[in-house]
């Protein structure tokens, strides 16, 4: 049974009455609606300003992200001399090292060891 | 969008709308809900200046909480239905607290049908609303909702804050009132034989 049907079995004897007053309906005269279309649009807010695409997030490409991660520029660039003093060291003749150990061995010994003889025994080692 | 765009979107969505500054959403609202409120109201109290006035009043509340209406929250014709029933009610009690009014009396609506079939019409439509009238004031709510305004007894009973079964009772009781506020008058207002 729809909605309408069941209103109606429901209205019984009144039915016919109330469909005529259904027919009948008050209407607000053209001067009321004028009325209030003009206090809807007085009360109505401001169009919202349009609202500018938010720019696309950066990129951020793998390099910069390493480069970053061990610190920066700076840190790179000791990173980089240190290397290359590493390679160096590997490619430069041998006979330079040899010469160094072999001209005056204990002395060169004595002054990369920080601590000497006495501090040692100083210390009872 | 243009106005005649509007007329399958939802109230909600033209709320949304004229929240959002559209004038089209302004003008679309006011011919759809307009009608709506001052027929409820006018067939509420009965009186085409009072009906008026709370319809204004309700609309005018709408457009102020449209930029806060959240969307789901309500359904715009029950809120809007709900806010003139209340005024009504504030009117009705504040008329029969007060002195009585001798423009009290229902004014016919705009209809133009023709001769024989308007004069019976208008006889009906006063009869009935001279009926709604001398009703309780809940069950005259209740009786216009249902069987004026069409509404389903769930709506009615979100738009009068009340269990679906009390809308029921009030309707039966209201439609018994209205019978024999009316049975002395059947022949006269041409229903008898319907």
């Amino acid at each position: 049974m729809t909605m309408t049907d069941q209103r109606r079995k429901e209205e019984g004897t009144l039915a016919s009455l109330f469909e005529a007053e259904r027919q009948y309906a008050p209407v607000p005269s053209g001067d009321w609606m004028a009325r209030m279309e003009a206090l809807a649009l007085e009360e109505q807010p401001a169009p919202r300003p349009a609202v500018p695409a938010a720019p696309a997030p950066r990129r951020r490409s793998g390099w910069r992200e390493a480069l970053r991660a061990f610190g920066g520029w700076p840190a790179v660039a000791g990173l980089a001399a240190a290397c290359a003093t590493g390679v160096w060291i590997g490619i430069a003749s041998p006979e330079t090292m040899t010469t160094l150990m072999s001209s005056d061995s204990s002395s060169l010994l004595s002054a990369l060891d920080p601590a000497s003889g006495f501090d040692y025994a100083m210390l009872g080692l | 969008m243009p106005y005649d765009a509007m007329n399958g979107e939802s109230d909600e969505a033209l709320l949304a709308a004229y929240a959002a500054g559209e004038q089209a959403a302004a003008r679309a609202l006011v011919q759809r809900l307009g009608p709506r409120a001052f027929g409820h109201a006018h067939r509420m109290l009965g009186d085409r200046a009072e009906a008026e006035d709370v319809a204004q009043e309700a609309l005018l509340r709408l457009w102020r909480a449209a930029p806060g209406w959240r969307e789901g929250e309500a359904k715009v014709s029950t809120w809007l239905y709900r806010v003139v029933s209340n005024l009504c009610i504030d009117r009705m009690r504040k008329r029969r607290g007060g002195a009585v009014d001798i423009d009290d009396v229902a004014e016919p609506a705009d209809p133009a049908p023709g001769a024989e079939a308007a004069l019976q019409g208008r006889a009906r439509e006063g009869a009935l609303q001279e009926a709604l009238d001398a009703l309780p004031m809940r069950q005259r709510q209740a009786v216009v909702l249902r069987h004026l305004e069409g509404l389903s007894n769930p709506e009615i009973a979100g738009i009068m804050d009340l269990g679906v079964r009390a809308v029921e009772s009030l309707t039966a009781r209201g439609r018994k009132a209205l019978e024999g506020l009316l049975a002395g008058r059947r022949a006269e207002l041409g229903y008898d034989d319907d």
